[in-house]
């Protein structure tokens, strides 16, 4: 019983992640590339992916921009409004480091000087079918595909899997992991 | 048409004599050196002599001892510079936001940028810095170094619920669903009628004006770029041609031909995308879809011509980076053709369609004099009858060999502005196509000198949302002294604040977007 529970939650979880997207200071090349995803030639509802307004609703922040000081504090407070588990996804270069604005004033650089970030997607803007990519390889991570014995022999380690800003990777970080291994147990109980 | 530029000069030579020094043919059309005191009686007398005179930009400049303070003056036909300057350890000087009301928010900008108090200015306190940020530190100034400001430990937001009374206040932003942009508008309302807005913009802020001076030139037409990624050519073309000013150099044919297609693909894709957001925000949402899926094949074109769906990145000191193959030709008439047989169908949802009219006819109206006295730009002048467009007015690389129109609409309502741009959609099929079918034969480049001598320029080119305007000051060295750039949405915020008020809370979307607000533009 408890089994078929902890499925449905990350079945549920996964086939209909809603995300919420927040511009941390981007200059509308990323933000626009997200609003592309939603019309017609990229479509991205049909991974049941849905733009959520409101962060209490939302599973996935997307986050564009390289964070300025007078968003960094709202960035938090998104994060912080978002129901567990949580993930979020850095979209752009900006984003993943602060791209061409880094050490500019006024400019923190990078989402994950302020938040946990699980998934790069570098690119200046990355193009859509490589951020549809980076949340897919998001949502695979959350329930892996059976995998045959032999391909896992062949599988790199954790460390060299994630060559920060050359592809789009996705990392589950260990605090999240906790709460989703924290909830199976509570189902469990 | 020339007559009008000498009248304007020759009516300050004659009413201040040899009070004021008047350089020809620097900055515009004219630079006009003038005192700190006299700076108003000058302007007056431009005022008198021209309705048209409005503020384009006020650029202040560290120049040691002194802080230059230039002021950026259109008229009908002419475009002139005024300046002064205000020593560094008293730096005050007269507002001229009672002589024209658009100056309000410029002046504010140089006050937080550079620390020059403008005494009068109905408006006080940072607006494009944080909140947290040291006080007496300017980071314009030549003294600052970005990378030592420390700010201020942040306040505490303040997370009270509005009291309960007569007028209420709504926040609209930092994160909201209408805005795809951090900013903030505080709009109190009485019942359901907006009584004031407040803005509160550099969310978006990233110090690129400063950032510009600590990279080599050819670094910074990729980082001007980046100012915005919607209208990316139009900042990139801005800062190359004030450039190429400095340096004197003519580039060839072909290279303004194709940057007259990268521009205008530029406004076909820009124009798209906020006709869209203009359906998105009154909930039609069938209409933002459809709008969407035709801009798609524009950003094919667009990678077709430059090997990116965004950053374009073609435009470089001197002309073009790439050329246009020929036999791609026909694959854009052949997209641009399809695009062009949708219109009626976009123009009939306009006219006909009972919720377009419903939600932006009489929605937001700006008369033709406000437009002039808040000196607006683009799209939003042309809907309320102020025909401006840099194109016709001032044209710059090929525009003044292709025949187009200049649209313009006199309602000054949200529809008026969105038709402006649905018709203007047509006009740049049309420039596309004539460039494409008379594109001269020859280089794309031409030869530029390594080295950028000491001098300043002015550029203006006509954005997708009004004039851009860029200033741009060298000191001989690799790096430039001083880039200033006047985005279109920045001087868009004032008819916004006037024509919201009065109007019901449910307008605000509607009437906002038909700005087509860019605020990694306005923020810089």
């Amino acid at each position: 019983m408890s089994k078929t529970v902890t499925q449905i939650l990350t079945w549920a979880r996964v086939k209909s992640p809603w995300v919420i997207h927040f511009n941390s200071g981007a200059c509308n090349g990323c933000d626009i590339e997200i609003v592309a995803l939603l019309t017609p030639k990229y479509d991205v509802e049909r991974f049941g992916i849905k733009l959520e307004p409101s962060p209490r609703h939302a599973d996935v922040l997307l986050v564009t921009g390289c964070v300025t000081e007078q968003c960094a504090e709202r960035l938090k407070r998104i994060y912080d409004q978002m129901p567990q588990p949580k993930f979020v996804v850095a979209i752009g270069a900006c984003a993943c480091s602060g791209g061409v604005f880094e050490g500019n004033y006024n400019v923190v650089g990078g989402v994950d000087k302020i938040l946990p970030v699980n998934a790069y997607i570098p690119g200046c803007p990355p193009r859509p079918e490589a951020i549809i990519d980076g949340v897919v390889k998001l949502l695979n991570a959350l329930n892996p595909p059976k995998q045959k014995k032999q391909s896992k022999q062949q599988e790199v380690p954790k460390e060299e899997a994630r060559p920060k800003g050359a592809t789009t990777d996705v990392l589950i970080l260990p605090e999240t992991e906790k709460i989703v291994e924290e909830e199976k147990e509570s189902v469990k109980q | 048409m020339s007559n009008s530029k000498i009248d304007l000069v020759n009516a300050i030579k004659s009413s201040f004599n040899d009070k004021v020094q008047i350089q020809m043919g620097q900055l515009g059309t004219a630079a006009i050196n003038a005192s700190n005191d006299l700076l108003r009686e000058v302007l007056k007398v431009l005022l008198r002599a021209d309705e048209k005179t409005g503020i384009t930009a006020i650029t202040g400049v560290d120049l040691g001892v002194n802080i230059g303070i230039l002021y950026h003056i259109h008229a009908s036909n002419a475009f002139l510079t005024i300046r002064t300057e205000v020593p560094k350890e008293n730096p005050k000087i007269q507002t001229i936001s009672d002589l024209i009301p658009g100056a309000v928010f410029h002046e504010l900008e140089v006050s937080d940028l550079l620390g020059v108090v403008f005494e009068g200015n109905p408006r006080t306190g940072h607006f494009v810095l944080t909140e947290n940020w040291p006080e007496g530190v300017y980071p314009l100034r030549k003294d600052v170094k970005a990378n030592e400001i420390k700010l201020n430990p942040s306040p505490k937001e303040d997370t009270k619920p509005p009291e309960i009374g007569k007028l209420v206040k709504i926040i609209i932003g930092p994160q909201h669903p209408a805005l795809l942009e951090p900013e903030k508008f505080v709009v109190t309302v009485d019942g359901e009628i907006v009584t004031k807005v407040e803005p509160r913009i550099g969310y978006v802020h990233r110090g690129i004006e400063k950032a510009t001076e600590t990279r080599t030139y050819i670094q910074d037409v990729y980082l001007v770029e980046r100012i915005c990624g919607i209208c990316n050519a139009c900042h990139a073309y801005g800062f190359v041609s004030a450039v190429e000013k400095i340096l004197k150099t003519e580039i060839p044919e072909r290279a303004k031909y194709l940057r007259v297609v990268t521009l205008e693909l530029n406004r076909l894709h820009s124009h798209l995308l906020t006709l869209g957001h203009a359906a998105l925000e009154i909930g039609y949402e069938t209409l933002f879809q459809y709008f969407w899926r035709d801009r798609e094949p524009i950003m094919d074109l667009i990678e077709l011509t430059s090997g990116n769906r965004v950053y374009a990145s073609l435009m470089t000191i001197g002309g073009v980076r790439r050329d246009l193959k020929e036999n791609d030709f026909p694959r854009i008439q052949k997209t641009l053709e399809e695009l062009k047989k949708k219109l009626p169908f976009y123009r009939q949802i306009y006219e006909k369609e009972p919720s377009i009219q419903a939600r932006m006819k009489n929605v937001g109206k700006l008369t033709r004099e406000d437009a002039i006295k808040l000196c607006v730009v683009g799209p939003v002048a042309r809907g309320s009858g102020y025909d401006i467009d840099i194109r016709k007015d001032d044209p710059y690389e090929a525009y003044g060999e292709i025949p187009f129109k200049k649209i313009v609409y006199t309602d000054g309502d949200t529809w008026s502005r969105q038709n402006v741009r649905m018709d203007e959609v047509e006009e740049s099929i049309n420039i596309i196509q004539y460039a494409l079918n008379h594109m001269p034969a020859g280089p794309i480049r031409a030869e530029v000198p390594r080295n950028v001598l000491a001098g300043e320029a002015i550029s203006r080119n006509e954005a997708p949302r009004g004039e851009l305007f860029y200033y741009v000051k060298s000191n001989g060295t690799a790096f430039p002294e001083r880039v200033k750039v006047r985005t279109p949405t920045y001087a868009n915020i004032p008819s916004f604040l006037k024509t919201a008020v009065g109007e019901n809370i449910a307008d605000v979307p509607p009437n906002f977007v038909s700005l087509d607000p860019c605020f990694s533009c306005t923020d810089r």
